[in-house]
């Protein structure tokens, strides 16, 4: 099955195709929603059978297609497939999120009336491009594609181009990105010269680490995950993903949430083979993932918007991933352990689907009250009880409940970082970031979740239940954050199967049974203490913003008044950026412009002024009078003599 | 045999003086004169020339003198010429000041 | 299939009948247009036919091969001058050639509705053609700088008599400074001339000379060609005249202008400079690449000030241009063949841009950015041509400048180390002021600064050429090797000179 992979992303771009191109009568139900149904559902079925392939144990990293893309003399780029383990995760995760999502939208849309082509098809282009990356066997493959993602976010972000917000968080989230993408794309650049290919299976022998200087791999590796940093939404490049809410909460579900800013995590295990090489990029990896986790959770303590909470929350979450990537990379080089490795990947699928699940129920929710703001909310778990009880599930996932997926998969991040502290204690620091963090995820979801479904209405509005359309999906993936933490324990175990993608790395360290696994998590002290901490998340909430009584006012006034309205204001970030933007690179811009135009092209037109005026003045010598002439003509063979008798002579010509 | 500076020194004695007779005298036809000075000038060192490159390879070689009866004649057509053109011009202005004949400027 | 043809001279000749037969058209003036269109299109399947019988790997047996290029042909014309007509195409300059043939045919179907003087409008693009497409294939110093010279003057009238309100400034302004670098250009040939000593004009044959010459020579020959073409392409400080020359210019007029004219000097660098001169180009290489990479910031910062759409775009030829400067000035062979792609590339793409540019002219009575606003709700397809435009533009990968842009990069990276990331930081520039530019002019809510009650989408005329060209963009991005490959060839016997590169 594996070598007919390359027709997954062609199904969803095909229904890309169809929809942009046919005439309108032609699109049928919802504006082309059947044709990009068919496209996802098509795509799914075929990953599915890959996923089932690479599940039995077969994988496809021999690059045997290729393409040529372009050769120029030594310079050659050829383009193929890699499917691992770790594609499989990002599979199955494209997969099935792309799949509800746009079943989902088939009520969420509806009354988008003819715009809907347009979502559908960007979607569907979206899904493609989504797949195509993680399939790509290249690095600049992946660049590519990585790019076309940007793209369909930046599309789908402006969505609702007429709202001004729109189209400008729109052009921020893309060239914020860019500012990674071009740290990636100089990363790539590097390793093509000293390896002469971007293939992964180049780069990952032996002989393609080894082409490397160490200082140039440590750059390369941090310059990759430049690219991490932008795609990924981490710390400092994280404000573009707040602001990208302006698009459909469909589009943020699956782009937002679930899959695109996956693919800098993605990114960053897959560069692994790399990273190992270079110890210091994967502390940087480890320190951005410990502070992006902590600083967007305190950030998410304080919106309103039911939006930002989550996509805070989803920063949060990357950063736990990052985090468990860096500290996975010292388990790598130091114990031959895949704990971390497998910790990050495990937590990105599972986060795919509660964070999917949330999303689309904070869609359903807007659906119903039409408007993205908490504060005009309450009390909608009477009226939306699906949506309210699924919702309540994904928090709990998140705030890592046992047995939900969340709960595995965070604790056993921690664990890795824990143990990687033993090798360098800047990860007790890290450690300390993310069990804080910890706290905080349980304690501003549970906030998100009294302040929309408990208590009563605070604001005028006739909610009602959605659709069949919109609720089937919520309940799949409800199903998925409830059973997904299990794969950890299926078979050998999901530590055991994503040791299969990096192999080459782990000098044949015995796999630890699941039994192991299961004894070692519910031993350790520190798995009690995460619960312990995110239990007391969740009652703090309850008591502030379910109980009754609780008064605010202290959050108005002094120190805690300057700290919320930091947390209201996203610390400041985005409105340092806006400033850069506005008074450093305008101003620049503007001054260049002042510079050019007077300067430049002043000195051109003084050219032009001085050629004109000398015209005026010699004109004058010319005044008819022979004589002069005569004059001038003797004068000047006279110099010419002088010139040529003596001058010339005395300068040995 | 008269030795060569002297004539050379006598040649550019007749150009110098046509040249500055050129160059300050108003009237037309006194400059048309001091033209023909300068031209004589010419011819004299082209006789003196060709005598001498005669008596120094001792050979007869009249090149010189016969350009310098070329220029002669070509000397007289221009007068000629010239002449005629003065006295249109003095039909015409009323006047042979070079300084008023300007028109021809720009 | 063409064996024994002239197809180069007749794919020149037939613009240049067409400009006599549409300059004589009299009163019927009117199909000045239609018979303009048929013979830039005959010209355009010409040039088609040349490229399906262009070989990639050229060996003895293509048609008219001699060393290097193909259909080539030579007649003697003046002994005593040692002036011959040698024309022949190889891999650098067929894109350009048939960039050449596409461009003016889509710029005349542009300007259909054109209605002052529309003989001698169509007439001169005519004749423009017949310019660029000669450069393109002289292989001959005194052709080439003829048919250099004789571009200058129909686009100096275009400019002139269909332009803007400064029309006149911005004329005279585009005629002296290019000729002023013409100049230099012919200083620089006729001391090849000399010193070569060969009593022929032949670029061959002055070439096989000229690489002999001292350095101090070459040098100096350098950068009196480097200037002469430089201005062309054009290389900051000496570019102001392109931001006047395109705001002035009808949208025709700029297509050409940026699409083709700007393409010569990128064109003579890499076709009459660099391999004839190559110790020059060695010493000098620094400072091309200097001049490149400031081109390439300071372009993308000066766009981010402006206001005016089409001075933006033309402003973004500066920095794009900037990249083949830096291509270049590497002097590798990846990076020479990014450059002479990026050509192929910008010409394509900004041909979109600056039609869209005159759409919004058009319809829109105002190319200002603070004056537009939300227009996509009107016009749909404007907006989805003039978005995909800048996104071309901006080097999105599986549009045609991508690949480009990423092998300069490449190259510069093998070349200088680190530096490179001083061009890179630009490319989040140039995202910058293409999608900010976007968010104003079609995005957000209506504008009411302009009177819209009257304002429709493209027509026919209009989204036909762009629609086209984005295709082409589309196609040449997912496969660039298609080009690649032919200029590859080429740029190997360039490389020969370099110590086979």
């Amino acid at each position: 099955m594996l070598e007919y992979a390359w027709l997954i992303p062609v199904f969803p771009f095909a229904a890309f195709i169809l929809i942009a191109l046919l005439p309108k009568r032609t699109l049928w139900w919802e504006d082309g929603a059947v044709y990009a149904i068919g496209g996802a559902l098509g795509a799914m079925c075929l990953s599915f059978l890959v996923v089932w392939d690479v599940v039995m144990g077969d994988t496809l990293i021999d690059g045997s297609q290729r393409f040529e893309w372009l050769v120029v003399g030594d310079f050659s780029v050829t383009f193929g497939i890699w499917i691992d383990q770790l594609s499989a995760v990002m599979l199955v995760v494209v997969s099935v999120v792309g799949t509800l999502v746009v079943f989902y939208s088939g009520g969420y849309m509806h009354g988008e009336g003819e715009t809907r082509r347009r979502y559908y098809a960007e979607i569907m282009l979206f899904i493609s491009v989504m797949y195509g990356l993680v399939i790509a066997d290249n690095y600049l493959l992946m660049f590519i594609f990585w790019e076309l993602v940007g793209l369909c976010s930046y599309l789908l972000i402006g969505f609702w181009y007429e709202r001004p917000s729109a189209a400008s968080a729109a052009k921020r989230a893309f060239i914020v990105t860019r500012v990674g993408d071009i740290m990636f794309m100089a990363g790539i650049i590097i390793l093509f010269k000293y390896v002469g290919s971007l293939d992964f299976a180049d780069l990952f022998s032996g002989a393609g680490v080894a082409a490397v200087p160490s200082d140039m791999m440590i750059l390369a590796t941090a310059l990759i995950f430049g690219g991490a940093i932008g795609k990924s939404a981490q710390f400092p490049l994280h404000e573009w993903l707040p602001d990208a809410m302006e698009g459909p909460t469909t589009v943020s579900a699956l782009i937002h949430a679930a899959t695109m800013v996956k693919a800098g995590v993605y990114l960053t295990a897959r560069s692994y083979p790399l990273l190992v090489q270079a110890p210091e990029s994967l502390l940087f990896v480890a320190a951005i993932g410990g502070i992006t986790a902590l600083v967007a959770a305190t950030a998410a303590l304080a919106q309103n918007d039911i939006k930002r909470v989550l996509a805070y929350s989803t920063i949060s979450q990357l950063g736990y991933m990052t985090l468990g990537l860096g500290a996975g990379g010292y388990l790598v080089i130091h114990a031959d352990s895949a704990a971390g490795y497998s910790a990050a990947t495990f937590h990105l699928m599972n986060h795919a689907f509660f964070k999917a699940l949330l999303f689309l129920c904070a869609g359903s929710v807007i659906h119903a009250v039409g408007t993205n703001d908490m504060r005009q909310m309450g009390g909608l778990g009477k009226v939306m009880k699906i949506t309210s009880l699924t919702m309540l599930i994904g928090s709990l996932a998140i705030a890592g409940m046992p047995p939900l997926s969340g709960f595995w998969s965070k604790d056993e991040v921690l664990a890795a970082v824990w143990h990687a502290g033993e090798f360098d204690p800047a990860f007790m620091m890290l450690w300390v970031m993310g069990i804080a963090t910890a706290f905080l995820t349980a304690f501003y979801m549970f906030r998100m979740w009294f302040m929309t479904f408990a208590g009563e209405p605070r604001s005028d509005y006739h909610a009602h239940e959605s659709p069949r359309i919109m609720t089937v999906p919520l309940m799949i993936l409800a199903g998925l954050a409830v059973v997904s933490g299990f794969a950890l324990f299926i078979g050998d175990g999901f530590k055991a199967f994503m040791e299969g993608s990096i192999d080459g790395l782990l000098a044949g360290a015995g796999h630890e049974s699941v039994f192991d696994v299961a004894v070692e998590i519910f031993t350790d002290p520190l798995t009690y203490l995460t619960l312990a901490l995110a239990i007391v998340g969740i009652v703090l909430a309850w008591r502030m913003y379910y109980v009754p009584g609780f008064d605010r006012s202290v959050f108005a006034k002094g120190f805690n008044g300057k700290l919320q309205r930091a947390l209201e204001n996203r610390w400041y970030i985005s409105k340092f950026y806006d400033d850069f933007a506005i008074k450093v690179v305008y101003a620049a811009s503007l001054v260049a412009d002042a510079f050019d135009r007077h300067v430049i092209d002043g000195i051109v037109n003084g050219f032009a002024y001085l050629g004109g005026n000398m015209g005026q003045v010699l004109r004058r010598l010319q005044n008819g009078n022979v004589q002069r002439y005569t004059g001038l003509i003797v004068v000047g063979i006279c110099l010419l003599l002088i010139l040529v008798l003596y001058v010339l002579p005395w300068g040995g010509w | 045999m008269i030795p060569i500076e002297y004539w050379l020194v006598f040649s550019s004695l007749l150009f110098v003086i046509g040249a500055y007779g050129v160059l300050t005298r108003r009237n037309a036809i006194v400059v048309l004169m001091c033209i023909e000075i300068m031209l004589n000038a010419a011819n004299i060192n082209l006789v003196m020339f060709s005598s001498y490159h005669s008596t120094l390879h001792t050979t007869v070689d009249s090149t010189g003198q016969v350009f310098a009866l070329f220029s002669i004649a070509i000397a007289a057509a221009e007068v000629a010429v010239g002449l005629a053109i003065i006295l249109s011009v003095y039909r015409r202005y009323q006047t042979v000041d070079v300084d008023k004949i300007n028109i021809l400027r720009w | 299939m063409l064996e024994g043809i002239p197809i180069l001279s007749l794919v020149i000749l037939v613009p240049l009948i067409g400009a006599f037969v549409t300059l004589g058209l009299g009163r019927y003036g009117k199909q000045a247009r239609v018979v303009a269109l048929a013979f830039s299109a005959l010209a355009f399947v010409l040039s088609l036919l040349m490229t399906y019988e262009f070989v990639t790997d050229p060996t003895s047996e293509a048609t008219g091969y001699h060393n290097g290029y193909q259909f080539y042909e030579e007649y003697a014309w003046s002994d005593s001058l040692g002036v011959s007509y040698i024309v022949g195409i190889d891999g650098i300059s067929l894109p350009l050639f048939v960039l050449t043939t596409l461009l003016c045919m889509l710029a005349i179907l542009f300007s259909w509705d054109t209605e002052k003087r529309q003989k001698e409008y169509f007439g001169l693009m005519l004749i423009l053609e017949v310019g660029v497409l000669g450069v393109f294939v002289s292989l001959d110093y005194f052709m080439f700088y003829v048919f250099w010279e004789v571009v200058l003057i129909p686009m100096y009238f275009m400019i002139g008599i269909w332009g803007g309100p400064k029309k006149d400034y911005a004329a005279i302004k585009f005629f002296i400074y290019t000729h002023v670098a013409s100049l230099a250009l012919l200083v620089a040939i006729m001391a090849m001339y000399f010193e070569a000593g060969l009593q022929t004009f032949s670029m061959e044959a002055i070439a096989a000379e000229s690489v002999g010459f001292a350095k101090g020579v070459q040098v100096a020959i350098f950068a009196a060609m480097f200037f002469g073409f430089g201005v062309k392409l054009p290389m900051v400080p000496f570019h102001t005249w392109l931001p006047d020359a395109h705001v002035e210019a009808p949208t025709a007029g700029s297509v050409l202008l940026a699409g083709l004219l700007l393409k010569m000097g990128g064109y003579g660098i890499i076709r009459v400079a660099i391999p004839s001169l190559p110790e020059g180009a060695s010493e000098l290489s620094i400072l091309m690449a200097v001049i490149g990479v400031v081109s390439i910031v300071y372009g993308a910062m000066l766009c981010l000030a402006q206001k005016d759409l089409k001075k933006m775009v033309a402003y973004s030829s500066i920095s794009h241009m900037g990249f083949v400067l830096l291509g270049f000035a590497t002097l590798s062979q990846v990076g020479i063949v990014a450059g002479v792609f990026m050509m192929f590339a910008h010409g394509l793409v900004t041909a979109v841009l600056f039609m869209m540019c005159g759409v919004m002219q058009h319809k829109c009575g105002t190319r200002l950015i603070p004056m537009l606003g939300g227009l996509s709700k009107r016009m749909p397809i404007a907006a989805t041509l003039m978005t995909a435009g800048f996104l071309a533009s901006l080097g999105l990968p599986g549009l045609v400048s991508f690949a480009a842009e990423f092998m300069v990069f490449y190259a510069t990276f093998v070349k200088w180390s680190l530096w490179v990331l001083v061009p890179v930081v630009a490319v989040v520039v140039t995202a910058a002021y293409y999608l900010w530019a976007l968010q104003r002019s079609m995005f957000g809510p209506m504008t009411d600064r302009i009177d819209t009650s009257h304002l429709k989408d493209m027509d026919w005329f209009e989204y036909v050429p762009v629609a086209a060209l984005m295709a082409l963009i589309a196609v040449f991005g997912v496969f660039p090797g298609l080009i690649f490959s032919r200029i590859d060839s080429a740029v190997e016997i360039v490389m020969r000179l370099f110590g086979g590169g």
